[in-house]
């Protein structure tokens, strides 16, 4: 991170006497927007766990992710586990209490928590924004049908529907929980965003947009939705994150993917089979590990692109 | 670095000085930890204030310390030699063709407020239950089907009389075959209600040497009734706990810790690496047996139930092939860790299975230990399929198999995820299906919904062979998508081979207990199942139960056994009597 | 600000009525959809508990009989919406014949104890932080340290939950494994049972707290960029009024309006979420009893517990739109 330097005062002119070098260069970096370095690194990371994905396929054996791969409870290279047995290069990451190499399931499973938390979120947001501004800006009934309706589907307990699809079509895919998590994810945008949105249309520009003949659309999508953006950005970060804790949770229940490895089913099975008491850290710790990783992946992109869409933010 | 340290340490003071003043609540009514004995729940108690275990079909209003500590059984079933151990009563006696039993009763027991135990409570609750469907308690009902009238003889002998000829009538109903038995309710208590399956019996009352403090969704506590007439007739001394809790306990890991940090004295069911970690942290913890297996089988031995009327399973021999090809060996070290051993036949191996067991092997009928691949697969060729790649073919279809498992545990999963990676690695297609629990039990399984399931259907026999083999017989076959009777049969086992078997498993009905012949009957009868292969006998179910004995001593084990140790059956009381004070 | 319009007041009383009418329909007929049998489900429950169930066809009509299920559907629904009326669930099918209510009833208290107090604990401490994170004058220790603690929002509930156990009951004993109060406490009026109640829920508390405050700190810091850009930021820097003034009357206090919304939101979603913290620290809450009558299709149940979020969500909501407009200005009621 680049703030070794106090926020610099906005009213300050684009004087460039006193500044050192090394500023002058980050100060015309900004001509471009986007090479910001958090979002570079925010990128990088998220870009690397799925490269981890990608490029482990070809280089692990990914049919170790299936029960008795390996001896079970085998601690990672150079470490050892309860028995005093010393982990080996077969299973870098060690192996799990039924000889699943861990490596594998997390070169399966990362990328698929992530294509999870970000279909669930990048569907729910899409629901949201578009239900939210529509609520907001066009008002009257199809305000009405909206709020009720996300009021509705904000009170029914997630639970309840899940388990009802899981009873009725048995297993499913990691689409279908994305989807199915996406149910739980827009009503809070639509009315976070219907809000904001209602006290936006007071506003100045708005109304100047109005005056000026501009059509709904075109004020919905062009005036105020980037005005909406940091605040948006921020929400889908969380819920992408939510998106994965949730996926979590319902691995936990017995709902996800059954075949299929995650990083929430990694976790579970180490939960569940008493990894912790076992100090069996590596089974639930780098799992968690690579989870942290994603969050401050978004985390990253999350403060760049403020910083790209708020030029007040950017610092020397 | 030193900072963080510092900060680090300053905020736990911080915290510790927060907790500090209410770290030690006091209650009036304590009794000391070295007094009282706590036992794992594994559920929560939903309804803490009804104590009416007759409507009960999951067992946790009886479970929670009620039919352990303050209800007690008439008879005990002895796992190691097959014997009743007589409780509330001391004997009986059938009439030849086993369609009358009269029970004698104990004298000089009584309820915990004074009242006398005698026969009029026996006919009394056994008439309620004959007469009230609205009773649906898996005990109240199996005494139901069971009893055409009962009659009082003297203040301590009863005779029922049965609709048919059951030599297993007092075992099944009264012996605490397994978990439970039918418990006899205080006349004078119960008299008094208009309808028994509204009545919540609170507060309740009991003959044990325990009675009822209190109960919350998450706990049960039981005090000493020193007064106890077991005590005051020369029956059983007074137990040495004074306090009797059973606590939930939240899944492995929390109940892991509680038995470490010594807040439970037993536990259920873990598994062996999380057991073997609290023996770390705990050097009081132990097992039924000192070393592997540790774990003891409960009476429902684990199979491969196999739909005989879907393609191409209803072939025998492709069923035989699959028992070739699953290796129940690595079963036992892989998905059970060790904690098992294959099962040689259906039944569940104790002491009093024995005789059963040796015929059955000692004809040559049984599974072997190990798998046989190439033999599988020369079943399978045999039958026209031909490997193609990765898996068989014929007709240009794949052999392909779904599994259907129950995700409510990890041993199902696991055992599961075992056999499908054998059965692909020898050229099968197979897949598991998890399916939520009551979905398993209420959908798939009584239904015939599925192509192989892992289950334990053969579950029944502990002392003598008809409560399993008796599942498998023609007269419970109905089709597919329709109700399988008492989840017997749900394979549909139908044709010449599943009718001899039914014929000699039907003459072992009636036979009285012991009777020489059976143990060759068995044997006849099971060459029919091992030619058919309905369903394939995997391991036996494991059950790795630990004890701590920080507090307390005497729990049964491999060594100590007097019995098995499931203690949140009704034959707890013989555990709670067996502790004595550590040091 | 000004009197509230009656007719804003009805539309929006309207509105309520509306939505618990509505998702109460809807949760009487999502379990139905799956087609599963309670009868089959409680009878499946004996079968799993060891041998052949005797007289199973019986039992099974009898237990339909009981539950109410051989009536015809539109008279099971009248019925249901009659109890719900007078706020009776009828009687549990997993735990009959207990009524829902008293189920409910001992449930609510834990929920609402320890739910709330986490959710308010973690509302402030949240917003909190994300307010410092956008604030100029916040020092550089928590410019930087505040986007590090958030790392925990990645956590699973249910691993921060066994951690902290492990941590801090296991290893340094410092507080209680399990339960919502101690074996020798009896519930009641008491200073004993006060403590031991607060003491028992730290742990379950601080597990939610540390991996839920960093979703309100994004939200949060969200705003406050809007915030401070808004003209009436500017304006009350340039009157020279002083940094910490600004931040809480000026910018938090108008970034956190949509939080609030967001406040009454969580309400519902937080006692399905907590399920699993409550189940390994065997706290007897709401979102445990949720799960169980989920699992054993004790539908009485399900409609019990979830009419009792429903209403706590919906009036929360009501409410909010009720006093939104007075905190913000910029809104008229009516809108």
């Amino acid at each position: 991170m680049t703030d070794q330097n106090a926020a610099v005062p906005e009213t300050a002119a684009p004087d460039t006497a006193g500044l050192t070098k090394a500023q002058i260069r980050r100060m015309k970096r900004f001509d471009n927007p986007w090479r910001n370095p958090k979002l570079t690194w925010g990128l990088g990371l998220l870009l690397g766990i799925i490269a981890l994905g990608l490029i482990g396929r070809l280089f692990w054996d990914t049919d170790m992710v299936f029960t008795g791969s390996g001896l079970p409870r085998q601690a990672p290279v150079g470490l050892e586990n309860m028995r005093g047995q010393v982990g080996s290069w077969a299973h870098p990451l060690g192996t799990d209490v039924t000889g699943k190499d861990i490596l594998a399931l997390l070169i399966v499973g990362a990328p698929n928590s992530l294509y999870v938390g970000v279909l669930a979120s990048l569907i729910g947001m899409s629901i949201g924004i578009f239900l939210g501004f529509s609520a907001g800006f066009i008002g009257g009934r199809v305000d009405d049908v909206i709020r009720v309706g996300s009021d509705v589907m904000i009170t029914i307990p997630p639970l309840l529907i899940l388990v009802v699809f899981q009873a009725a079509y048995g297993d499913i895919s990691l689409t279908i929980m994305a989807i199915l998590i996406a149910c739980f994810v827009w009503q809070s945008p639509t009315r976070l965003i219907r809000a904001q949105v209602l006290s936006m249309r007071e506003s100045g520009y708005v109304q100047m947009a109005r005056l000026s003949g501009a059509s709904t659309m075109h004020i919905m999508f062009r005036e105020m939705l980037p005005n909406l953006v940091p605040y948006l950005f921020g929400s889908f970060i969380a819920n992408v994150t939510t998106s994965i804790v949730t996926a979590v949770g319902l691995e936990v229940l017995g709902l996800g993917p059954q075949r299929v490895p995650t990083l929430g089913r990694v976790i579970y099975d180490a939960i569940n089979s008493g990894a912790l008491i076992q100090n069996l850290w590596w089974w639930w710790g780098i799992p968690t590990i690579l989870l942290a990783l994603m969050f401050i992946g978004l985390l990253l992109i999350n403060l760049g692109l403020d910083e790209v869409s708020n030029p007040r933010l950017r610092r020397l | 670095m030193t900072s963080t340290k510092r900060l680090l340490l300053t905020s736990c003071a911080l915290a510790l000085a927060l907790a500090a003043p209410v770290a030690a609540p006091v209650a009036a009514q304590d009794v000391a930890r070295e007094d009282t004995v706590i036992f794992d729940l594994d559920r929560t108690i939903q309804d803490p204030e009804n104590f009416n275990w007759m409507t009960d079909g999951t067992g946790i209003r009886r479970m929670h310390g009620a039919h352990q500590a303050m209800w007690e059984p008439l008879f005990i079933l002895n796992y190691g030699t097959g014997e009743l151990d007589p409780w509330l009563a001391t004997g009986f006696q059938g009439n030849a063709d086993s369609t009358e039993f009269t029970i004698t009763l104990r004298e000089g027991v009584t309820w915990s407020d004074g009242e006398a135990f005698d026969a009029d409570d026996v006919v009394f609750s056994t008439e309620m239950a004959m007469g009230n469907e609205e009773l649906t308690a898996r005990e109240v009902a199996t005494l139901r089907s069971q009893v055409a009238s009962v009659e009082k003889v003297d203040d301590l002998t009863v005779t029922f009389t049965l609709s048919a000829p059951n030599p297993r009538f007092v075992v099944e109903n009264f012996g605490v075959r397994i978990f439970g038995s039918f418990l006899v309710m205080p006349e004078h208590v119960w008299s008094q209600t208009d309808n028994a399956a509204t009545f919540t019996f609170n507060p309740p009352i009991g003959t044990g040497p325990y009675t009822f403090t209190s109960a919350a969704s998450n706990r049960a506590i039981w005090d000493r009734n020193d007064d106890w007439w077991g005590a005051a007739t020369g029956f059983q001394d007074l137990p040495e706990p004074q306090r009797v809790v059973f606590l939930e306990s939240g899944g492995e890991e929390s109940r892991a810790q509680l038995m470490a940090t010594n807040q439970l004295d037993a536990a259920q069911n873990l598994s062996v690496g999380t057991f073997e970690a609290i023996q770390a942290q705990n050097p009081n913890a132990m097992a039924w047996y000192p070393d592997y297996p540790y774990a003891v089988a409960d009476p429902c031995a684990r199979q491969l139930e196999i739909n005989t009327t879907v393609a191409p399973w209803d072939n025998a021999a492709m069923r035989k092939a699959v028992a070739a090809i699953i290796d129940r060996t690595q079963i036992v070290n892989i998905a059970a860790e060790g904690a098992t051993t294959p099962s040689a036949t259906m039944f569940a191996q104790y002491g009093s299975m024995d005789p059963f067991i040796s015929a059955v092997v000692d004809a040559g009928h049984g599974l072997p230990e190990s798998a046989d691949v190439e033999a599988g697969q020369a079943l399978i060729e045999g039958e026209g399929w031909s490997r193609n790649g990765d898996y068989y073919e014929k007709d240009g279809e794949t052999l392909a198999v779904e599994i259907h498992v129950n995700s409510a545990s990890t041993e199902y999963t696991r055992t599961i995820d075992m056999v499908v990676e054998q059965l692909q690695r020898a050229g099968v297609d197979a897949r598991s299906v998890p399916v939520e629990n009551s979905v398993f039990w209420g959908e798939v399984l009584p239904f015939g919904n599925y192509t192989m399931s892992y289950s334990w259907l053969s579950c029944g026999s502990v002392n003598e062979p008809w409560a399993s083999m008796g599942r498998y017989t023609v007269q419970d076959v109905v089709p597919v998508g329709e109700r399988s009777p008492g989840f017997n049969n749900t394979t549909r086992w139908d044709g010449p081979a599943a009718e001899a078997y039914s014929e000699v498993v039907n003459a072992m009905a009636a036979m009285p207990l012991g009777d020489p012949a059976i143990p060759g009957m068995v044997a006849d009868a099971y060459q029919h199942l091992d030619a058919e292969m309905p369903f394939i006998p995997l391991v036996q179910a494991f059950k790795l139960m630990p004890f701590s004995t920080t507090y307390w001593e005497g729990w049964p084990s491999d060594e100590n056994y007097y019995n098995h140790p499931f203690f949140h059956w009704n034959s707890g009381h013989q555990i709670i009597h067996n502790l004595t004070r550590a040091n | 600000m000004g009197r509230i319009p009656i007719s804003y007041l009805i539309n929006r009383l309207t509105t309520l009525v509306l939505t618990v009418l509505i998702a109460a329909t809807l949760i009487w007929i999502i379990p139905r959809l799956s087609g599963l049998d309670p009868a089959s489900a409680a009878l499946g429950r004996m079968a799993a508990g060891g041998g052949s169930v005797a007289n199973s066809d019986q039992i099974l009509e009898q237990l339909r009989a009981t539950f109410g299920l051989d009536q015809p559907l539109i008279i099971q629904y009248l019925l249901y919406v009659k109890n719900t009326v007078t706020l009776d669930f009828g009687l549990s099918t997993a735990s009959f014949p207990t009524p829902v209510a008293a189920m409910v009833g001992n449930a609510l208290p834990w929920t609402i104890g320890l739910m709330l107090i986490s959710l308010i604990v973690t509302f402030i401490i949240g917003n909190l932080l994300g307010a410092l994170m956008v604030w100029e004058n916040t020092p550089r220790f928590w410019k930087a340290a505040i986007p590090a603690a958030m790392v925990f929002t990645s956590i699973p509930p249910i691993l921060s939950g066994l951690l902290l156990m492990y941590v801090f009951s296991t290893q340094l004993r410092w507080f209680p494994l399990s339960g919502p109060y101690g074996l020798n406490v009896e519930p009641g009026w008491s200073v004993e049972f006060a403590s031991s109640v607060l003491y028992h829920g730290f742990l379950p508390a601080l597990s939610i707290v540390v991996v839920t405050f960093g979703f309100w700190a994004l939200g949060m810091r969200g705003l406050m960029i809007t915030v401070q850009g808004e003209d009436y930021t500017t304006l009350a820097k340039a009157k020279g009024l002083r940094p910490r003034y600004i931040l809480y009357r000026y910018m938090i206090r108008n970034a956190i309006l949509p939080q609030i919304t967001a406040f009454a939101l969580k309400i519902g979603m937080l006692v399905a979420g907590q399920v699993l913290v409550e189940r390994i620290f065997a706290y007897p809450g709401m979102g445990k009893l949720l799960y169980d009558a989920i699992l054993t299709q004790d539908y009485p149940v399900i409609q019990g517990v979830s009419f009792v979020i429903i209403l706590m969500t919906a009036i929360a909501v009501f409410l909010v739109d009720l006093i939104y407009p007075f905190v913000d200005p910029r809104i008229r009621h009516g809108g």
